[in-house]
Order: C-alpha cells, then sequence, then structure tokens
C-alpha cells in the first residue's frame, strides 16, 4: 500500500470545504483592473502591523529619543539616537526629541514590544502590512516615513496598500490593551491625544474576548462606510471599491 | 573562619550579619563590611572615597548594640564587636520603602530622557528596595530645567536628591568648593555662588559619582543610552600619571570615559582632560590617508610610496637625521621604532622630549617612589618645579589627599605659586636660575641669608623639614621652559647631597614619555643630539632629515624660532601623527596613525608602572597602528624587525629590555593596579654644576610653564574644551607690577632680543620679585616666540606703552 494510505487522506478531506480565506485584496481581473472583490480581510483589533511614529495633538513629536524600543527589540531592527531640542524651536515637549528613528521591516517581526516599551505612545503600530518593497532602502523606514504627517495621518507610502479608515487603527492595540492587564483600567483613556483624533475613545472591554474581536471587527467595517475622518481627503485610499 | 588565617582571626572585630557570624576590620564602616561579606546595602550619598555624611540615610539598617535593635545609617557607623545587624528584618525593609518613597517625592519621572536613565542608583535602589506605588499625587517641585552650573557640566536640580556627593567632592577633594547647598528645607538645592561657575579641573567625576541625573555632562549629553555602550579598560594617555579609565563607546566612536578605581594611581578621579578629551577622536582633522608632497603640497598617496619614501629620507645617514618625538606612542610602537631607528638605522639622534623635559639619564638613575610611596601618611614631599594641578592633575588629587588628610607635608619649590600652594608647609619661589643654588644653600647649611629671593626663615623652615627623619619624596618637573633644565638638574645634585635617602617620583607630564625613555627613545650616550640638537643642527644644514613621531616642535618646542628656522631648512621632514600638525604641514610624508581607543598597547607612568591600552573603536581611514608603521618602513628598506604581530613584538620586547623580561602582557588588562616594571637605572651624572648669567638689573626673568587647558592638539580637537583656554596675561610680582604704575589687564611692550611684543600684564603675588610669567601656549599670546633655547635664562624688559 504505502503511498495510497496518504492519497486517502487527501481524497477524504476533498469534499470538505475550504478551511483557510482567500486574501483578497489588491486581486485584479483578466483586464488588469482592480475587481470588485478587492477587499482586505478583516483583523483582529489587535493585529500588528506598519508602525508609526505618533504626534501630541498640538503638531509636537512625541519621541523623546529614549531608545527603550531600540533596546528592547529582539530584532534588533531598530535604531535611535536622540538630540537636544531647541528651546526656541523644540520637536517634542521637554530637552530631548528622537533625532534618529530607523525601523529595518526586513528585520522587524512586529512583536510590539516597542510598542510597550514607549512610554510616550510615540510609536504604536497600524494594522497595515499589505507593503513590500524591491529593494533593501526602501525597507528601512526613517523618520520621515514613520512619522505621521501635519494632518496626523500616517506617510502612504507608493508601495502601501492603505484602505480608507485604516488610519484609524494606527494605535488600536494601546486602546485595546488594558496596562498590566487589570480589568480596573478597562474603558478609562489613560493615553494622551493624538494630532487629527484627540484622545482616542477606548476600546470596548475584554470581558468576552471571543465576541468582542468578532464584534469590534465588524464594527470598525461598518464605520468605515459611513465615518469621514473629520475633513482629511484619503487620496491614498480612493483605489479601493469599498465606498 | 579556620586556623589557618591567624592574623585576620586576631585582627578582624566579630559581628553578626543577619544571623551569621562575620568579621570586619578594625575602623571598617558597617556598610563596607556588609558590602565585603556578600550584603549589599542601598546608598546614594556614601563613597568610599569620600568621608561619610549620612545625608540620604537609605542605608538605615537594623542594628543592635546591646541595647536593643534599632535603625541606624551603616555609612556612619564603625563595626563595634558583637553587634548584631540585620539588613533584612521588617524594620529595615519599612526604612528602605519610607526613604525612597520620600526622595521620590521631588524627584520627576523623566528618566526616558535622562542621561542616567539604564544606569541610575535612584532606579535601581527603587527598582530593588522600594515600595512600587507612591502616596504622593502633589505637585513636585520645579526648577528651570538644566542650567549649565560650568562648560562641561549641567545642573538639573529637580532630579537632585540632596545627597551632597558633588559638593563634597568639589569642597574635600578637587578643593574647589563653587557648588554648595542653597536655600533651606524643601527647597534645599544645589547651586553655584552668583557669578562663579563651577569651573573646576575635576568637574567630570560629579557627573560619575551623581547618583541621579541632576548632574550631567555637556560632551554626553543624549550620545548615547547606557544599553548601546560598549566598553573596555584601559589607561588615559593625556598626561603621565596614566589614570586608569574605562572606554565606552557606542557605534564604534568613543563617546564616554569613566574612572576606574585604581587604588595605586587615581582613585577613581580624572580631570576634565583624561574624561573629555576623547572627542578628539572623532575630528574631522583626524589624518586618514598617507600623503606625500609631490611639490604642491601634500597629496593623499599609497602606503607603500609613502613607506619607501620614508625608507629612503632614512638614509640620509644616521649623523644627518634626528627623530623628535614618541611620548605619543603606546610601548610597543615605541619599542618598534626604537628598534628601526636605533638597531637598523643605526640613528643616534632621538629624543622623546621637547627641550620641554629633563635630561634621560638623569631621570633614568633616580631612586624611585611610587605615588602610594609619596603620598604615604607623614611623609614630606618636595614640589620641585612640578606644577601638578595644570600638569598632572591626577597625581594633583593625590597630594592634595595626603597633605589634607594623611599629614604629609608639602615643600613648594617652584618657579612660582602652584595649585597646591594652599596645602604647603613651605612655598619657596626663586627666581629663575637659582633653585640649584638655593638647596646647595640648604645642603651646606648656608640659612642665614636669602637666596634667589628666598628669605632665611623659609630656608630654615626646608631645612627643619628635610633633616627630620620622615621619609622625602621629590616630585620633579619642568617648572620653567625659559630657563635650562640644567638648574633643576643642579637642584637634584644638591639634594642628592641634601637627603641621600630621598626617593624621587618623576614630574614629566607628556603622555607615555616614560615608556619611550624605558624604550630608548632618548638621545644616544654617545653624540646623540636632544631636541634643541638636532633643530639647531638643521637650522645650521648638519640634519637633512627630520622625522616626527606625534611631535609638534613648532608648538611644543619652547624656542619658537628655532623650531621655524629648523623646519625651514630642513630637506625631509616626516610626520608620523594623528593630526596634521603645523610642523606636520611643512612635512614631505605623513603616515596617519592610529590614536588613543583605537589600538591596543601598553602605558608605562611616571612610577614606572606598566598598564594596558585597550583598543575599543576603528582607526579612521588608513590610519594604523604606530608598530605597524614602523614595520611597514622597515620592510621598506629591506630589513624586517622581526616581528608581524603584537605577541611576538611583546616577546621581543620582553627578551631585550631587562626590565620588561618578566611581564605578563596578556594579565595586565585584568589588573586595576599593575606592576610597576621600570626600575631604577644608574647614578646619574649631574654634572657640573651651572652658574646662573647675572643679570642687569632692569630686565625680568622670565618664568613660562603650562596650564592644563592650552592650544594643544587635544584640547582644540574637542570641541568641548577647545574654548576652555583663558587668554594669556604676563603676571608680575605686585612689587614690580606697582612699579609701572598701570592696572590690572592694561597691555605692557615686552622687548626680548627677538623683538617686542605687546601683552596684557597684571599683578600676582605668586610671582617672585624680578620674575615675569606667562604660560606657554595660550590664546592671545605665543609665549614661545619670548623664549631663547641659546640662553640659560631668557630674560624680557617690561615698559608701558
Amino acid at each position: 500500500m504505502g503511498y495510497l494510505e496518504g492519497f486517502a487522506v487527501t481524497f477524504k478531506k476533498w469534499g470538505e470545504g475550504v478551511t483557510t480565506k482567500e486574501y483578497r485584496a489588491g486581486k485584479t481581473n483578466r483586464k488588469g483592473e482592480i475587481s470588485d472583490k478587492d477587499q482586505k480581510a478583516p483583523k483582529p483589533p489587535r493585529a500588528h502591523g506598519r508602525h508609526v511614529l505618533n504626534r501630541y495633538e498640538d503638531g509636537m513629536e512625541k519621541c523623546i529619543g529614549c531608545e527603550l524600543c531600540a533596546g528592547v527589540c529582539p530584532a534588533k531592527c531598530i535604531y535611535v539616537r536622540g538630540a537636544e531640542n531647541d528651546p526656541e524651536d523644540p520637536k517634542s515637549p521637554g530637552e530631548r526629541f528622537g533625532f534618529v528613528y530607523e525601523i529595518n521591516y526586513l528585520r522587524c517581526i512586529h512583536c510590539d514590544l516597542c510598542v510597550e516599551a514607549c512610554p510616550t505612545e510615540a510609536i504604536t503600530e497600524s494594522k497595515l502590512f499589505e507593503f513590500s518593497f524591491l529593494n533593501r532602502e526602501d525597507a528601512i523606514y526613517t523618520k520621515n516615513e514613520l512619522l505621521v504627517g501635519d494632518d496626523g495621518l500616517p506617510q502612504h507610502l507608493p508601495w502601501e496598500d492603505w484602505r480608507p479608515g485604516e488610519d484609524e487603527h494606527t494605535s488600536g492595540w494601546m486602546r485595546a490593551t488594558a496596562p498590566a492587564g487589570k480589568a480596573s483600567y478597562e474603558n478609562s483613556a489613560a493615553w494622551s491625544g493624538e494630532l487629527g483624533y484627540g484622545v482616542r475613545a477606548p476600546e470596548v472591554g475584554q470581558d468576552n474576548p471571543e465576541d468582542q474581536v468578532v464584534e469590534a471587527v465588524e464594527a470598525d467595517l461598518d464605520a468605515h462606510g459611513a465615518h469621514e475622518h473629520g475633513a482629511h481627503e484619503h487620496g491614498a485610499h480612493e483605489q479601493g471599491g469599498h465606498h | 573562619m579556620t586556623a589557618t588565617e591567624p592574623t585576620e582571626a586576631t585582627t578582624g572585630i566579630p559581628f553578626t550579619l543577619n544571623g551569621k557570624a562575620m568579621e570586619a576590620k578594625p575602623g571598617e564602616m558597617l556598610i563596607d563590611a556588609c558590602e565585603r561579606n556578600g550584603e549589599h546595602i542601598p546608598r546614594f550619598c556614601y563613597h568610599p572615597r569620600m568621608k561619610p555624611v549620612g545625608m540620604c540615610r537609605m542605608c538605615l539598617v537594623e542594628v543592635d548594640t546591646g541595647r536593643g535593635p534599632g535603625l541606624q545609617p551603616s555609612c556612619m557607623l564603625t563595626v563595634s564587636p558583637d553587634m548584631v545587624v540585620n539588613t533584612e528584618s521588617e524594620s529595615t525593609k519599612q526604612a528602605q520603602d519610607g526613604i525612597l518613597e520620600l526622595t521620590l517625592i521631588n524627584h520627576p519621572l523623566d528618566c526616558p530622557v535622562c542621561d542616567k536613565g539604564g544606569e541610575c542608583p535612584l532606579q535601581d535602589n527603587a527598582y530593588s528596595y522600594g515600595p512600587g506605588e507612591s502616596r504622593f499625587v502633589e505637585e513636585k517641585r520645579h526648577y528651570e530645567k538644566p542650567i549649565p552650573i560650568s562648560d562641561l557640566v549641567y545642573l538639573d536640580r529637580e532630579r537632585c536628591i540632596l545627597c551632597d556627593r558633588c559638593t563634597r567632592f568639589a569642597d574635600e577633594v578637587a578643593g574647589d568648593p563653587l557648588i554648595h547647598f542653597m536655600d533651606r528645607g524643601a527647597q534645599t538645592q544645589v547651586n553655584t555662588f552668583p557669578d562663579h561657575p563651577f569651573s573646576s579641573y575635576f568637574s567630570g567625576n560629579t557627573v560619575q559619582i551623581c547618583p541621579v541625573g541632576a548632574l550631567t555632562a555637556q560632551p554626553y549629553r543624549f550620545k548615547a543610552r547606557p544599553w548601546d555602550l560598549a566598553e573596555i579598560e584601559s589607561t588615559s594617555t593625556v598626561d603621565s600619571t596614566g589614570a586608569r579609565i574605562v572606554l565606552q563607546s557606542s557605534g564604534d566612536r568613543l563617546v564616554r570615559v569613566l574612572g576606574v578605581d585604581s587604588e595605586a594611581v587615581n582613585w577613581s578621579w580624572l580631570s576634565d582632560k583624561d574624561r573629555f578629551g576623547y572627542e578628539a577622536n572623532d575630528s574631522e582633522n583626524r589624518l586618514t590617508d598617507a600623503m606625500i608632497d609631490n611639490g604642491e603640497g601634500l597629496e593623499p598617496a599609497r602606503w607603500t610610496d609613502a613607506a619607501r619614501k620614508v625608507a629612503t629620507a632614512l638614509a640620509a645617514g644616521p649623523d644627518r637625521t634626528g627623530v623628535i618625538g614618541g611620548a605619543r606612542l603606546p610601548l610597543e610602537g615605541q619599542y618598534a621604532w626604537a628598534k628601526l631607528l636605533r638597531q637598523h638605522a643605526q640613528i643616534q639622534n632621538i629624543d622623546a622630549q621637547l627641550g620641554d623635559g629633563l635630561p634621560a639619564q638623569v631621570m633614568a638613575g633616580l631612586p624611585k617612589a611610587t605615588i602610594a610611596e609619596a603620598t604615604a601618611a607623614g611623609g614630606v614631599v618636595v614640589l620641585l618645579g612640578v606644577d601638578a594641578k595644570e600638569e598632572l592633575p591626577s597625581l594633583f588629587l593625590r597630594l592634595r589627599h595626603a597633605a589634607v588628610e594623611d599629614g604629609a607635608s608639602l615643600i613648594e619649590l617652584t618657579p612660582r605659586t602652584t595649585g597646591l600652594a594652599p596645602h604647603a608647609a613651605v612655598s619657596a619661589h626663586p627666581v629663575p636660575g637659582t633653585v640649584g643654588t638655593v638647596v646647595a644653600a640648604l645642603a651646606d647649611g648656608n640659612l642665614d641669608q636669602a637666596v634667589g629671593g628666598v628669605e632665611p626663615a623659609t630656608l630654615s623652615a626646608m631645612a627643619d623639614l628635610l633633616g627630620s627623619d620622615r621619609p622625602v619624596t621629590i616630585v620633579v618637573g619642568r617648572g620653567n621652559l625659559a630657563e635650562s633644565a640644567d638648574f633643576t638638574v643642579d637642584a637634584l645634585a644638591a639634594f642628592a647631597r641634601l637627603v641621600p635617602s630621598a626617593r624621587y617620583l618623576s614630574g614629566l607630564r607628556r603622555g607615555n614619555v616614560h615608556g619611550a625613555l624605558a624604550m630608548g627613545l632618548s638621545p644616544g650616550a654617545v653624540d646623540g643630539l636632544d631636541t634643541e640638537g638636532i633643530l639647531r643642527g638643521a637650522a645650521t644644514g648638519k640634519i637633512d632629515t627630520i622625522v616626527l613621531l606625534g611631535a609638534d616642535p613648532l608648538a611644543d618646542f619652547p624656542d619658537r624660532a628655532l623650531a621655524e628656522r629648523a623646519l625651514e631648512r630642513v630637506d625631509n621632514i616626516i610626520a608620523v601623527d594623528t593630526f596634521l600638525t603645523e610642523s606636520g604641514e611643512n612635512a614631505d610624508v605623513v603616515l596617519p596613525a592610529a590614536g588613543f581607543g583605537e589600538v591596543d598597547g601598553s602605558f608605562v607612568n611616571l612610577e614606572g608602572r606598566l598598564s594596558p591600552l585597550q583598543a575599543k573603536v576603528t582607526p579612521p581611514g588608513q590610519a594604523r597602528a604606530d608598530w605597524m608603521i614602523a614595520a611597514e618602513v622597515a620592510a621598506a628598506t629591506g630589513s624586517d624587525l622581526g616581528f608581524i604581530s603584537l605577541e611576538e613584538l611583546r616577546a621581543d620586547l620582553s627578551a631585550s629590555v631587562s626590565d620588561f623580561a618578566s611581564v605578563d602582557w596578556d594579565g595586565l588588562a585584568t589588573s586595576d593596579d599593575g606592576p610597576v616594571v621600570v626600575t631604577t637605572g644608574d647614578a646619574p651624572d649631574f654634572g657640573d654644576p651651572v652658574v646662573a648669567p647675572s643679570s642687569d638689573g632692569y630686565g625680568l626673568r622670565l618664568v613660562v610653564d603650562r596650564k592644563l587647558w592650552d592650544l594643544g592638539t587635544m584640547v582644540q580637537q574637542s570641541p568641548s574644551l577647545a574654548n576652555l583656554p583663558a587668554e594669556a596675561t604676563l603676571a608680575l610680582s605686585p612689587s614690580d607690577f606697582s612699579g609701572l604704575g598701570i592696572t590690572d589687564g592694561t597691555d605692557v611692550t615686552v622687548e626680548t632680543r627677538a623683538g617686542s611684543f605687546t601683552v596684557p600684564a597684571r599683578a600676582d603675588a605668586g610671582v617672585p620679585k624680578g620674575a615675569a610669567h606667562i604660560p606657554f601656549r595660550l590664546p592671545g599670546f605665543d609665549a614661545g616666540s619670548l623664549i631663547d633655547a641659546g640662553v640659560a635664562i631668557s630674560e624680557i624688559r617690561v615698559t608701558v606703552g
């Protein structure tokens, strides 16, 4: 018999249907046009993706160049150097700002330890993982790429597939968790405001995690269609057929 | 305690630590005794090199001396017999919690922006011994964030926990009590006095000992965080004391230097030059390429071409070649060059000193003392010419401690007042040219009349101290560049008669000069020319080739005019250096050398103590170790030095230099002290006493000495230090000054044989009558233009207008 036993397993599973989900985003039809089915699959609220460096509501950078993220990074993919703020034209509140900030996405494993370590909520992760590069230089994101723009929105690089509303999740992980896992912190906002968003609302509690994931994702998806994010234009998002 | 260690058992003081029987040394503080027995007690204010004050209360432990257990600060308590100590009791823990909670009331939680964050005793103690949470919700006290209290140190009073370490250091150790507690109660703060910055040569030590981030160093500010740093132990080559240091780098750049507690040498303290001089390593002016002058100035060239050109120049013949310098090099580089020059090229005209030192054969023959022996309790220390504070600051701290704390008596026998004057038992400042006769008068017992301006009472006081049966150490340096070294040699000869048992500590200041002398980079015994002879020979066409081993005669040779004439006339100049110096710009071939912290090697300090130099960063460009350069030049001449690795070189060195025969080269790096290896040589030949030319009565005898901050390459290439040198002024004794009828700072005209110059003058009670003092290499005025190496004493005339 031998190899036939292996085939038997294959044939038995034949009719059971697909258990993995097809990822549709970016799919084109035969004419090369983006098809109607071009939708990203929903992601759990705590999905880890491409980082952003946040600003306070007054436009100041949150990063103070403390290098805690670089120190904790298990992949050693973050390089940070601090420098002294010019008192006349400070980049961040206080004495020190992040002078150099680089993340090498060829190494990053999106573990989010940098986000946990950050004392100022400067570095957070979006859910965006739909990005790839054609050379190594592009893979190293510097402060120019990571820092949110003057409107508080993340930079949209040519090789990144941002969709409308995804900027809402640039600090989702922070808001979904309670510090030290204590339930008493749930639903209270223990974070500072961000440029373009203000103090973001806490995500719902964590009483029943299984339900929460599905509900949160569905709520997100609904929100995208209806919710216009302030007065901001989402130019780079227009490629999707989601509107 | 086993029976095999009877001495400790009989002298030890028994006490109980956490239920276990322990022994303390007599007089030992409880905090030290516990530490030694493996029980760390948290502390902020206690520092083993300073007097305890009990300021922070962090080291409270439960102690029972028979009257019941109570909390006592272990840093203020000497261990008494049968003391029962509990560092783990409930009340000790409660005290630690309380003290930390109290300490953190006003301490801002800006650790992420604080340079101390990550290596902070307050963080560590709060983490290990603290309560974890604070009950305080009130506003913390606020001050202006960091204020510069000197050019090098910032003070953040919000972070200060008032431990008194920096203020005690400034007062007790450095003797510069320029920072102090101000205000009272909750408003107490550390600050400087109004309009008096903390301008101490030792200010950087306060940053190192600050247990929080209240004091931060301007050069290191935000350069790196502790977990970025990689470190290695080495030795400071800034001066010849050889202070032990830790080099810390981040991203292949030196970013910080810390002092290591070497019992034999620097007791963990450093001068700011030791501490911040590393900045010069990163200067954009570093030499990175071999260069050859092709007729249109220096152009980068291939190493092999440059080495071949050096080989050709050295072939000019041993008599027509002079080699100046070598004190910058590590010992291994000095050995390789000495072997190349002496054995392969037969050159005798070699001098590691630049006319600003003392004869090598005299220094080698003086019976040696170590720093520990010189500063031992109850000794007498003669400061012959040397101004330790300006020239050898790490040694200064040891000498000062000996005088202030250990009852040593200092005799200051210098051309003018020095930094140790406040602690000197006797101060004598003979007019230039008379120090030999002053000591001869002491030796001959002629104490009745003044000699060289030194009064009979002063002579008697010196004779009394030297005549007592206390051990005498003579620290000898070249105190006056405008006066021939022969006068100092005469003084040494007279001391040899006066105190035959005296021992000597060299005060030659320049880096690894003692290694250079040990390796033979000094004039050959037979007709070898010293630097002055080489320059004079070059100026008169008798020398064709000058090799500069990390030397800049235009800047460092006292007589600038002679150096200029020499470098103008000579055919070939070969410069091996880390920077393109003024002299190097005239060179025909320039070879880039790897500098401090860039190569492995060894260092010989002024005691003859061997300590390691270790590489932490990569040399810039094509710069390479000095010994490799020597080997390369040897290869270009068609010979071979016989070693192609540091290990082979060291084996060769041990085999050929007897003092180094039994050196454990690999073990050097692991010892904080290092062995004294250089032994005393043959008895020195002091020669005949020189006769000082008589003064015509109108001129003033020039005193030119060195300041710590000057226009030297290292200071000028370190951005944080470059602006520290003060403007040069001519200092006259008050009586000479009042004769001019002017006020301090007025420009005067100085006439010398070389011409007349204008310089601001001031009165200085530390300058003897009949002398005029101006420091060497300061901005504003080049004292080198006043010095004539051809005369025993340079004289000037000072007129108003």
